[in-house]
């Protein structure tokens, strides 16, 4: 009979340690058709259920296998960022936030997906195309290091009940900016009246919390005639002077909204998903916010709301009478530099945006988000007549003018929305009491000092 | 000479053996083999956990440029106010509360007791439900606060989270009644380990009331009092959930504190290394109440 003796038993510790370190690599060879999958968890249900359906279709169909963690936005941030600067990354995942694209890129930490690209570029809307590449500092080269595989734009949401407690149809809405916007000015005045003390005409999110405020910002920037403040190429056009009065209307009109009472208080503060709470309350009459997660949240508990109550549409007319380009945010997936099993992480792209597939997972996502491809929402799902919403939505984000969100042009506008400068420069005028030019000016100088940090050659 | 020589010569082994069992800590044999294999997990786990993260935390802030381009920042000037606020407000505030009220807890009865228990509520509960209630609690529009003075007075609330010095204000009084119930019972166990003759003693020479607090109960708990405030600073200073949950660092990103700008500059503004010199700038603060704390601790007697 043998017996433990203080030698064998740190004999048998040391050789379980070394085995334990040597065994882990064979393990992780043995399953080498594994990729590691992080995800955001989607708005809806459903959203998860398409996402985990692509997934178990694709294993199904490759005999790969994928580790899918589908992760709370927020967190799933973090998490992104702490494996890009420690450097342990999994083999895919989701922008989030949709900045990272182009912060990252320049410093050469994304695996280049032109070839995964290549495989659907004709089907790819342009903007999509264009909005999926970005500018490579160690490379010296504008590339493809996204993959898009959903599409959002911001759209108008409003409450068609409450316009018409003011007495108003929605065929009264004016066709042009200042007039639009001015009219919910006057529902609110008629609602007032009406003894409804808590209601407001308009949900402006002048707060300096998530992508909401500069999406709002630059929708107002492009609606004056500003859409050159930045330009494909990544550079700032702070000297033109129609770029500047565009910058200095949009934030007087925000502003001045603001502080004649015509945008809930609290507004200042919202986080991401306030406004949605703020609309859902009834709490205003409008809102500009992207996609229709607004809409969907409710469609299950309150079907009423959502096909007789709420109303959406794109953006109106310039105040001259000529269509106003929207931005067109895409969730693009990324492969970052460092990951394991990137061919894996590559096939399930290829499989992922073939039009047949990633319209469906759209579609089973209660289409919230819209396909990256614009014959895709050809689909009777975006056409169905009785749906007051998606048809419109549609033809906003994939049929009619598009851009995409200026960050991508250039990691420093990416700095310049994470930092919320737009947003500064507003509460500069609402509680500050600056001049909207002046605040303007103070914005300009941060944004300058931004871009002095990349020099997109 | 030979034999001089010969014990020269032995000398430096002498003293190596000598260094060899001292630094084995006179242990013999296998007592030392032991020691070692029981305390290489220990060790093991400090490096991996302790010293790795503080290695890792200093090189990734080390860079000069990551402290230029964080002064230049005015959301880190406004971020430096704030915080220096938030300490010296919420601390002190917290501490003397917490002082005060320790006396008022000493007084006998079951009532007192149950009012105790109460008391100590806000520091029980977790503090993500409680934070988020009072953020809720003091929305402009809907709040529970501003309803109640609209219902009873009629009186139209300010919008509580919307202005720098009332958001900040607000945070303070969160943080405040989270902590100060804490520290209220360790203030409350250091009054109830004065000895009942010392009471009882100035009592017949007529020290009662603030006369006692002042000449007898303060002195007593001077000590214990001043080391807690050291703690809390150090405690407040690493505070992010109450600023976080309160006022999310808004409006416009000026109720920020050092915590609080670390985790956006590192995530919001993907950012890690400048997200790190954020928080490593509070280190000329911190390091010195570390030291003068753990001097205190080792030095000082129990003074009660």
């Amino acid at each position: 009979m043998a017996y433990l003796t203080r030698r064998s038993f740190l004999h048998s510790s040391l050789a379980l340690a070394v085995a334990g370190s040597v065994a882990r690599p064979y393990i992780a060879n043995a399953a080498a058709t594994t990729a590691t999958m992080w995800w955001s968890q989607g708005f809806v249900q459903d959203e998860d259920v398409a996402l985990k359906k692509v997934v178990a279709d694709y294993e199904k169909a490759s005999g790969n296998k994928i580790d899918l963690s589908i992760i709370p936005f927020a967190p799933e941030r973090q998490k992104i960022i702490s494996a890009l600067t420690s450097g342990g990354v999994p083999d895919l995942f989701n922008s989030n936030p949709g900045e990272i694209l182009a912060q990252y890129a320049w410093k050469d930490q994304w695996v280049d997906v032109t070839d995964v690209v290549e495989t659907q570029k004709t089907h790819y809307h342009p903007t999509a195309l264009l909005a999926a590449q970005a500018y490579n500092n160690v490379a010296k080269k504008r590339s493809f290091y996204g993959v898009p595989v959903v599409a959002g734009v911001v759209p108008i949401h409003m409450w068609r009940s409450l316009i018409e407690k003011a007495g108003y149809q929605m065929s009264d809405l004016p066709k042009t900016w200042d007039a639009f916007f001015d009219f919910f000015k006057e529902v609110q005045k008629k609602l007032r009246a009406q003894g409804m003390r808590k209601v407001y005409g308009q949900g402006f999110q002048v707060t300096a919390n998530g992508n909401d405020p500069n999406a709002l910002y630059y929708a107002f920037v492009i609606g004056y005639g500003g859409k050159d403040l930045f330009t494909p190429d990544g550079k700032a056009h702070l000297d033109d002077p129609q770029v500047k009065e565009a910058a200095i209307k949009a934030l007087s009109y925000l502003t001045s909204a603001y502080k004649d009472g015509y945008v809930p208080p609290s507004a200042v503060n919202w986080n991401d998903a306030d406004d949605n709470n703020a609309f859902h309350a009834q709490l205003m009459v409008m809102d500009v916010d992207g996609t229709l997660s607004t809409e969907v949240a409710v469609k299950a508990e309150h079907p009423d709301w959502y096909y007789h109550d709420m109303a959406t549409q794109s953006f109106p007319l310039t105040n001259d009478g000529k269509p106003v380009v929207s931005q067109v945010g895409f969730g693009c997936a990324l492969i970052p530099k460092g990951a394991q099993n990137v061919t894996v992480a590559k096939e399930l792209l290829k499989y992922w945006i073939q039009p047949e597939v990633v319209g469906e997972v759209i579609k089973t996502g209660l289409g919230r988000n819209l396909p990256p491809m614009p014959e895709l929402v050809k689909d009777p799902f975006w056409q169905d007549p009785k749906d007051p919403h998606l048809a419109g939505y549609a033809k906003q984000g994939m049929i009619d003018p598009t851009m995409p969100f200026y960050y991508v042009f250039n990691p420093a506008i990416s700095e310049v929305d994470n930092e919320h400068v737009w947003s500064v420069a507003m509460f500069d005028v609402i509680n500050n009491g600056m001049a909207p030019a002046q605040a303007i000016d103070k914005a300009f100088k941060r944004v300058e000092a931004l871009f002095a940090k990349y020099q997109v050659v | 000479m030979n034999s001089a020589s010969a014990i020269d010569i032995g000398r430096p082994a002498i003293r190596r053996d000598t260094r060899w069992r001292s630094w084995r800590g006179e242990l013999k044999g296998s007592e030392y083999t032991w020691a070692v294999a029981f305390i290489v997990p220990y060790v093991a786990v400090f490096l991996v956990f302790v010293a790795y993260p503080v290695v890792y935390g200093l090189w990734m802030g080390s860079a000069a440029s990551l402290y230029q381009e964080l002064f230049a920042d005015p959301i880190y000037q406004s971020t430096v106010v704030n915080t220096a606020l938030y300490l010296a407000l919420a601390v002190n505030v917290k501490m003397v509360l917490a002082l005060l009220l320790s006396g008022f807890f000493m007084r006998p009865g079951w009532w007192m007791q149950a009012l105790l228990l109460i008391y100590i509520l806000p520091w029980a509960v977790p503090a993500q439900s409680g934070f988020i209630s009072i953020h809720w609690m003091l929305n402009g529009e809907w709040g529970f606060l501003n309803n109640l003075l609209y219902t009873l007075f009629h009186i139209e609330g300010p919008s509580w989270l919307n202005q720098r010095w009332l958001a900040l204000g607000s945070a303070i009084t969160s943080h405040i009644w989270k902590q100060m119930p804490f520290w209220t019972i360790i203030l409350l166990a250091g009054r109830m380990a004065i000895p009942l003759e010392i009471r009882d003693t100035a009592k017949v020479d007529g020290a009662t009331g603030i006369r006692g607090f002042v000449h007898i109960t303060l002195p007593l708990i001077a000590n214990l009092y001043l080391t807690c405030t050291l703690l809390s600073t150090i405690f407040t200073l690493g505070d992010f959930g109450t600023v976080f949950f309160i006022t999310g660092g808004g409006p416009a990103n000026l109720t920020h504190v050092l915590a609080t700008l670390g985790i956006r500059n590192a995530f919001d503004l993907a950012q890690p290394p400048l997200g790190v010199a954020a928080v490593m700038s509070a280190l000329p603060l911190m390091i010195p109440l570390v030291i003068i704390l753990m001097r205190r601790l080792r030095t000082a007697e129990v003074q009660l």
